[in-house]
Formats: C-alpha cells, sequence, structure tokens
C-alpha cells in the first residue's frame, strides 16, 4: 500500500445518506437528526423529500441557545411529541451529528428518557460526516439496534445489513436448502425486530462497512466476528454461503452453482473481459467489487477506498494481492494515476463523476451501487449489467461522435463568461 | 431546537459558495465537515460541469475533533497552483463556526508569496445569514473588493446583477435580456457574479445602468454602486411583455436614448397577442396563486393580472425580510400577501383558496398536485428540470412568451373545456384503464396472460412469490413479471415460486 503524505480532507457524501435507505426498509422508524440547517439541507437534497408526502424523517435544527448549553432534553421533547402525534412510530432513530458531536452534547443521553416518556422506543446513534464512509452511517444505525437486541444461548443465524426483500429470499432459501437455521435479518422489516445475539449466534454481515456494529456485537454479546468474503458475484456469494454452512458445521460445496452462475451472466460479464476498471469511489464496497470483477475478466489495478478494516476486509484484501489498495487516496494524486493508467472505467462519486467524464473516462456513478439489490447469485446481473451499461453506453456514443465528427464538448465555467456578450 | 422537515433556503455557506464561485477566475473554499460538501454535487450535477467546480470544501475529520488545526494552508496552495484563481474566497459553515478556529491567523501566518490568488475572508454569519442574505452580501463584498475608479463607457451599456450558478434559467434570462439590450444599441459592461472576471469587476463603474434580475440577490451590490459610482438601476422588474416594455422605456430614459427601437426588440413579443386570441378568453374566469423569490412572486403575479386579466387569489414570499418589498410592489393586486418560510403554511392557502393554477417553486407543484392544482414552477428552490439544455427564460420578451407557454400547460382550454364543463370528465376514462395505477396493479392476484399458448394459461404465480414481486419496485414491476414468466415458459415451469424467480433474476435480470 502506497502511503499519501499529505491527504487533504475534502467534500464526500454524508453519513446520514443510509436513511434513505433504512428509513424505507423499517416502515415504521422515524428518524430525527440533531444538526444544523446544513444537515436538513443535505436531506432534503440527497433524499428527495419532495417525493414524499410524510417524509419520516426530520431535522432538530440547533439555534444559537442550544450551542449556549441549554439542555437538548428540553429542546427534544416538543419535537419528539410532535413527530409520535403525527407519525406513531415504532421507534425512533435520535442521531447525533457534526455539531452536538463538536459541543459536546450529550444526544445520546436524551434517548432514554425521551423513551419512557412517549413509550416510543428511542435508539440513539452518531451519523455525522466525520465517518471515512457515508455507507458507516447504517453501521452506527445497526450498532444502535445491537444494543437493544434480546440474549440468548441458541446456536441462531443472524444476517447483518440492510437487503431487498429479494436479496432476503435467496438467503432464505440457500439457509433452507443447506439445512441450516432459518436466518434473522438485521434490520428487518420493523425497527423493533431486533434478533436476539450471544456468544453462539453466528452473525453474518453482507456489507463490507459494517465493521463497528459487528465488533461492538462481539464486545458486548460475544458473537464472535464472521470473517468472510462477502455476497457480491458468484465467487463471493459461493464464498458467503460456504462459509455460513462451515460456520454450523456442515461442508457444503457451491463449485457447480458458482459455474452455473457465471455462465448466466456471460453476456454481461463478456463486455468487461480485459477491461482496466479503476475505483476511485467512497462506498467502501471497492474491495469486493474489485475482487469479482476480476473474477469476472477484468483487470483492476488499482482500487481508492475510503476505509480499511484489516481484519474484518482481511478475507477480501487476501482475494487482491497483486492489487493496488488505496486507502483514502488524494483526489489529485489519483486523478494523476488515472492519466497514466487510462482505464476504459472509472468509478467515482458524483462530485467528481461528470468533471471525470468531461476528462474522457468512461464513469459508472458509485452511489447507486448502494440503492441496488446486488448480493447473492440473484444480484449478480444487476451487479455487473451496471457496469457493462456503462461501458457499452460510453463505447457506442464515442464511436458515433467520432463517426459524425461531433464532439460533445463538455460544459467547462468559460460557457458563463457573458460580460461584454453583445459588444 | 426548531423542527424542520424541509425548508426553501440553505444554509448561508451555500449563499456565500454559489455567489463566489459564480465569479471567473475564483475559487471559494468552505470549511466544513465533508458532509456538508453535497453543494459540490449539486453545482457539478445541476449545471452538468464537465469540469472540476470552482469549490472546494476543507473538511473537518475525527483529528479536528482532537484539536488538529485546519490544513488550510496546504488546501489553499494546491488550489493556486492548480486553478491559478485570482481569489480564494473563505467562509465555514455554521459546524465550522462552533469550533471558532482562527482561520484568518493561519491565513496571515502564510508566507508572503506563498499563494499568488488573494484570500478573502467571506464576513457573512453562518447561522443568522439565509441563503438569500448571505449571497446578496458576498457578491456586495467581491464587487467592493475589486471596483476602480473609470470612466464611463462611450456607448450606453449596463451591468446585469443576480445571475449565478445554481440560480434560475439565469443564463437563459441574460440571453433574453442581451437580444432586447442589442436591439437598442446597448452594452452588456459586466453579468455578475455569474462569469465576471477581476479585471470585469475592476471596470464595473463603468456601466451607465445597473440591471437587476432579482432584487433580493442584487440589492446591496446595487447600492454600493450607486453610491460608489453614482449609477442608477432599473426599478421596473422585466417580467411580461408589458413588464419589460415598461422596463425598457425606463432603461432608455437612464440611457439617454430614444424610445422608438423598443418596437425592434419586441418584434418577437406574443404573449399580449396571445392574450387577445379567443383560445385565451378562458384565462379571465381562472384564479391563481403565485409562491417564490419576491422579485420572481412580485413580477409573475403582474403579468398574470395585468396581461392575461386572471385573478390574483394570493401573492407570497419566504424571503421573510423582504415581506414588505413584496406588499408594496402587488398593492394593487391583491392585499392576501403570505410571507412565511413554512411550506405548509402555503399548501394550507392552496387548499383554502383552491386556485386554477399556482405559480410557484418545486415544493408547490408538490404541495398542489395533493390538491389536483397544476402548478407551474417559477422560482427556486429548483431541482434538475429547471436547468434544462434548451432556452427558457422567465424574464424579458422571450421570458413573456415562457410565462404563456407555461400557462398554456397547465390548462384545458377552449373546445375541450366546454365539453368537460357540459359532459363531465367522463370520455377520458378510456385512458386511465389503459395505464393503471402501479399500487392498483400490485394489488390484483395474477390475470392469466390473455388468449395464448397453454403453457402461457398454465402459468401461476404461488402467493409468495407474487409478494415477492410486490417488493419489486413498481416502475420495474411490470418488466420483472414478464423477464420471469419468460424465463419459466423457456423451462417449462408451470408454477412461479421464490426460487423460480431468483433464478430467472439470475438469468435475465430486472
Amino acid at each position: 500500500m502506497e502511503a499519501n503524505a499529505a491527504v487533504i480532507e475534502r467534500d464526500d457524501f454524508c453519513s446520514l445518506a443510509p436513511i434513505g435507505w433504512l428509513h424505507h426498509k423499517m416502515q415504521d422508524s422515524f428518524f430525527l437528526v440533531v444538526g444544523t440547517g446544513s444537515c436538513q439541507g443535505f436531506l432534503q437534497t440527497a433524499l428527495g423529500v419532495m417525493i414524499f408526502a410524510k417524509p419520516r424523517f426530520a431535522t432538530a435544527v440547533l439555534d444559537e441557545d442550544d450551542l449556549g448549553g441549554a439542555d437538548p432534553l428540553d429542546g427534544l421533547r416538543p419535537i419528539v411529541a410532535a413527530i409520535v402525534a403525527e407519525h406513531a412510530p415504532k421507534a425512533i432513530f435520535l442521531a447525533s451529528t457534526c455539531t452536538p458531536e463538536i459541543l459536546k452534547m450529550n444526544v445520546a443521553g436524551c434517548a432514554p428518557p425521551l423513551e419512557a416518556e412517549f413509550g416510543v422506543r428511542v435508539y440513539p446513534c452518531r451519523l455525522d460526516g466525520f465517518d471515512p464512509a457515508y455507507t458507516q452511517g447504517e453501521d452506527h444505525v445497526l450498532q444502535s439496534m445491537i444494543a437493544r437486541a434480546p440474549e440468548t444461548d441458541e446456536k441462531n443465524l443472524v444476517i447483518l445489513g440492510c437487503l431487498s426483500a429479494l436479496e432476503e429470499a435467496e438467503i432464505r432459501i440457500e439457509c433452507a436448502n443447506m439445512g441450516l437455521p432459518e436466518p434473522a435479518f438485521l434490520p428487518g422489516e420493523s425497527a423493533l425486530d431486533v434478533p436476539a445475539l450471544g456468544p453462539n449466534t453466528v452473525l453474518a454481515s453482507v456489507h463490507p462497512y459494517l465493521f463497528a456494529a459487528a465488533a461492538y456485537a462481539q464486545r458486548e454479546r460475544g458473537c464472535p466476528l464472521h470473517k468472510t468474503i462477502f455476497p457480491y458475484g458468484p465467487d463471493g456469494t459461493r464464498a458467503f454461503y460456504e462459509t455460513l454452512a462451515a460456520a454450523f458445521g456442515k461442508s457444503v460445496s457451491y463449485a457447480d452453482r458458482e459455474r452455473e452462475a457465471w455462465d448466466a451472466l456471460a453476456s454481461q460479464t463478456e463486455p468487461l473481459r480485459g477491461k482496466t476498471i479503476v475505483f476511485c469511489s467512497d462506498a467502501m464496497l471497492e474491495l469486493p467489487l474489485a475482487r469479482t470483477l476480476r473474477a469476472a475478466g477484468a483487470r483492476v489495478p488499482v482500487v481508492g477506498t475510503p476505509n480499511i478494516y484489516k481484519k474484518f476486509h482481511a478475507a477480501e484484501i487476501a482475494t487482491l494481492s497483486d492489487v493496488e489498495i488505496l486507502e483514502r487516496p488524494d483526489r489529485f494524486v489519483l486523478f494523476d494515476r488515472l492519466a497514466s493508467l487510462a482505464p476504459d472505467l472509472v468509478v467515482a462519486n458524483l462530485n467528481i463523476a461528470n468533471p471525470l467524464e468531461g476528462m474522457g473516462f468512461a464513469v459508472k456513478w458509485s452511489t447507486e451501487l448502494t440503492f441496488q439489490p446486488i448480493h447473492g447469485f440473484s444480484g449478480a446481473s444487476t451487479l455487473f449489467g451496471m457496469f457493462a451499461a456503462t461501458l457499452r453506453r460510453h463505447e457506442a456514443l464515442a464511436a458515433r461522435r467520432a463517426r459524425d465528427g461531433a464532439p460533445g464538448a463538455p460544459i467547462d465555467l468559460g460557457f458563463f463568461h457573458l460580460a461584454g456578450s453583445n459588444r | 431546537m426548531k423542527l424542520a422537515l424541509w425548508s426553501y433556503q440553505a444554509p448561508a455557506h451555500v449563499g456565500v459558495s454559489k455567489a463566489a464561485a459564480s465569479f471567473g477566475k475564483l475559487h471559494c473554499v468552505v470549511r466544513a465537515p465533508k458532509g456538508d460538501g453535497y453543494s459540490i454535487i449539486m453545482l457539478a450535477m445541476f449545471e452538468r460541469l464537465g469540469v472540476l467546480p470552482p469549490l472546494s470544501f476543507c473538511a473537518m475529520s475525527e483529528a479536528t475533533l482532537a484539536g488538529a488545526a485546519a490544513d488550510l494552508p496546504s488546501m489553499l496552495r494546491e488550489i493556486d497552483a492548480r486553478e491559478k484563481p485570482e481569489m480564494i474566497v473563505v467562509t465555514r459553515s455554521a459546524t465550522a463556526s462552533v469550533l471558532q478556529e482562527p482561520l484568518d491567523g493561519e491565513i496571515a501566518m502564510m508566507r508572503p508569496g506563498d499563494v499568488n490568488a488573494e484570500i478573502f475572508m467571506a464576513t457573512t454569519h453562518p447561522m443568522r445569514d439565509t441563503e438569500l442574505s448571505a449571497f446578496a452580501r458576498t457578491t456586495r463584498e467581491i464587487v467592493a473588493h475589486f471596483a476602480q475608479d473609470t470612466p464611463r463607457t462611450e456607448r450606453p451599456s449596463v451591468n446585469i446583477i443576480g445571475p449565478s450558478l445554481l440560480g434560475f434559467h439565469d443564463r437563459a434570462n441574460v440571453e433574453s435580456l442581451r437580444k432586447s439590450f442589442a436591439a437598442l444599441g446597448i452594452e452588456i459592461n459586466a453579468v455578475l457574479p455569474l462569469g465576471a472576471t477581476p479585471d470585469d469587476l475592476r471596470t464595473i463603474g463603468r456601466a451607465w445602468v445597473n440591471i437587476p434580475t432579482a432584487h433580493e440577490l442584487a440589492k446591496p451590490t446595487l447600492d454600493f454602486l450607486r453610491e460608489r459610482f453614482g449609477t442608477p438601476y432599473v426599478d421596473e422588474l422585466p417580467y411580461g411583455e408589458a413588464g419589460t416594455t415598461r422596463f425598457l422605456r425606463e432603461l432608455c430614459g437612464l440611457c439617454e436614448i430614444p424610445q422608438e427601437r423598443i418596437a425592434i426588440a419586441a418584434r418577437d413579443a406574443k404573449l399580449l397577442w396571445y392574450s387577445r386570441t379567443v383560445d385565451a378568453h378562458a384565462l379571465s374566469s381562472k384564479r391563481v396563486g403565485v409562491f417564490g423569490l419576491p422579485t420572481a412572486a412580485a413580477g409573475i403575479a403582474r403579468v398574470l393580472r395585468d396581461e392575461l386579466d386572471m385573478e390574483v387569489e394570493f401573492v407570497g414570499t419566504y424571503a421573510l425580510d423582504y415581506g414588505d418589498w413584496l406588499r408594496e410592489r402587488v398593492r394593487d393586486i391583491t392585499d392576501n400577501v403570505l410571507v412565511t418560510d413554512d411550506y405548509r403554511a402555503v399548501a394550507r392557502e392552496i387548499d383554502r383558496t383552491r386556485p386554477d393554477i399556482v405559480f410557484g417553486s418545486q415544493m408547490e407543484r408538490h404541495s398542489a398536485s395533493g390538491f389536483g392544482v397544476p402548478c407551474a414552477v417559477v422560482s427556486p428552490p429548483s431541482h434538475i428540470l429547471n436547468y434544462p439544455l434548451g432556452y427558457a427564460p422567465f424574464i424579458g420578451y422571450d421570458g413573456a412568451n415562457h410565462i404563456g407557454d407555461l400557462v398554456n400547460q397547465t390548462q384545458v382550454l377552449g373546445l375541450e373545456h366546454h365539453l368537460i364543463e357540459t359532459f363531465g370528465p367522463r370520455g377520458q376514462g378510456r385512458f386511465a384503464e389503459a395505464a393503471p395505477e402501479p399500487e392498483a396493479e400490485a394489488a390484483v392476484a395474477r390475470v392469466p396472460v390473455a388468449a395464448g399458448s397453454i403453457a402461457e394459461e398454465e402459468l401461476r404465480w404461488d402467493p409468495a412469490a407474487e409478494r415477492l414481486l410486490g417488493r419489486v419496485p413498481f416502475f420495474v414491476r411490470k418488466k420483472a413479471r414478464a423477464n420471469v414468466e419468460k424465463y419459466a415458459r423457456e423451462r417449462q415451469i408451470a408454477v412461479i415460486d421464490e426460487a423460480v424467480m431468483l433464478r430467472a433474476r439470475e438469468h435475465v435480470g430486472g
């Protein structure tokens, strides 16, 4: 791994973003964010509030009294009362953000009295812009739920990470096929569904960004850290199921199943074969996606990723021994690398996606990867399809532009210089 | 603490960065947690910039909480070397202001000549200023910083003040005005902040007249330029055909040029003739509500009442400190002036008055649709639809034509109108049946595909699979169903259960 001497911290997506999928998943939840107008602005622009008649998330915007040291409980009480009256949620996620963190404001301490007063479960969690990856917001939310998990000595199976119904169905079916216990999912349909956890629980994370929750369960409930390759792509899915079976003392082979899956994916993976793909995104999905794209025949020389947990990601890193992995690379250091690597496809965040297109790269915007059901055998088609479709479109349009001699020049800042425009 | 579900205005640092980043050869740096950086995404995405936006975030991290100083100088040096701006404007978000970091101190400690750009700290208050006030104030500060004494241009010239990146149809608005000014022989000295470079600002004082496209954005700059150079500004709002004519008359007066040429500028204006055509006669019975930025609300309300003879039920704005300004502007149109930044209060007023058309922001479009009332979006807050590739101005003669089109698009007019009045909307039922509501489609149990092969009739979904299909987002559900059934038919599978569905997804996607 390359050491970057002067990493300048820049803009990125905020950890509030996972509220977007978590509030959809848990239909009886409400997310109350304690922060500034900027948090509120993020929720409204990033999560498209106007689509929803009654959004189940809102911001308690701090004012100058709060900065002056007022008790946050006094400010929160009427707000929670209004939310309970209007939405009647089963549980409220009380999210502390950057500003309370700086002020050392005890937002978490408000959860027990609010829960007692309103009779609604209140999970305190930290969703702030200090996390290296925005997906870690889900990590903190799940950690706050694990704190409320019933204890058990049973050898049960808990799947950690927010999944769509389709992805859950596959895992349920495969567990039944393998003769494993029926899996419980965290999060489930209800914000009150928290499966029991104990020292015999197999707690398997399906996302690479849930380290804090898994580590917390290990520390507080004695759940052993389940180390695995994550279930992205046929290779990852096979390893994931085989590891699960092994955790229950069963030896199962998914080798045929994996081969069959690759065969079914041929039309999506063929366009990726031999293509160079570079990651400069911040979803923390980069390691497993690089691994499965390589398994599909792509070249991935460099992976920029926001954060690496050496133990939690060990199995993934082991598959990438000849790949240069850059943790939190500086944007411009990475841009310089892109110029020399000349990749066929760059995976990047929305803040640099269009500028990279403007530089001539084919760009797959990375945020979409966290919104799509791409887990398991059944999600692999969606996963590879996204990359293949971007490549195909880029190549087709570039060829037609070349044929027609039409450059399709990007909009630059000169476009907006209008002084003297009618002299 | 105050509960906020949705706001018309962004925080102050967004106003500062919108203004500062819009000037040419300037770069804006915001000290903030990195999550505040979504304004860069908006800038890059909405304006579809193929280059890095002239806006950077100097992000706070865990290390900042532990007491580490902002590494602002490194970022300033990097921007200086890469972008070579003439000035870098530094501001901070509300969160960063809580830390009370001595950013000026860090800047002052930099060696002379360390960066070539001038470094400028914006003076807005991160919590007390609003997006609008921060924008207006920053624009004035930057203009005042560069402005130099300079002789007036030989021929009449103007500065257009207000347009910016992420503005509302701003580039088209400038183009619309430019066409009229060209017909009148009036030069555009500068457009600001949009694209105006320090060189443009140094000679800002040579314009004869200033033109605000929005008073709430331009007022402090207008006042500064009047005090410093004695430059007057046009007070009339260039909304509508008659409004634009009044505006140009005022401008001609200030430029001491004959008014005859206005007719040339107006040769493509069609709004007033449209208003006389029999198609538009029904507009007299229509009631409207207008809500948005104060200048847009005042301008549009006057067009609708004076030029289209519509009845204005209410006019309103969310710029709370412009309430009196708006009341004064629309005094002869309505007493019902709504000054609120609570979108629910606006929705209640729409519900109470039930106008035939609402003219508002994207939020009013959303609220109005809940009451079945059509809405034309004429003001920010905007979304990507308000950054059209084509030409859609709101001001000047071309803007008047566009407003006419918007009115048209929201209305059922002429013969169709009479038929519906007389017979009710029965004839429209057929179309409703052809495109079932997504929810309704999810609710009905599977009906076998219409007469076809035996395989099709035998195909059956078990209840669990049907439920799972219901969980597929409605906009891809039809395609997913078709894909699964195709997969099942090809493999002679009669009953689709969850496993078949997932296998199908694996093979054909969706």
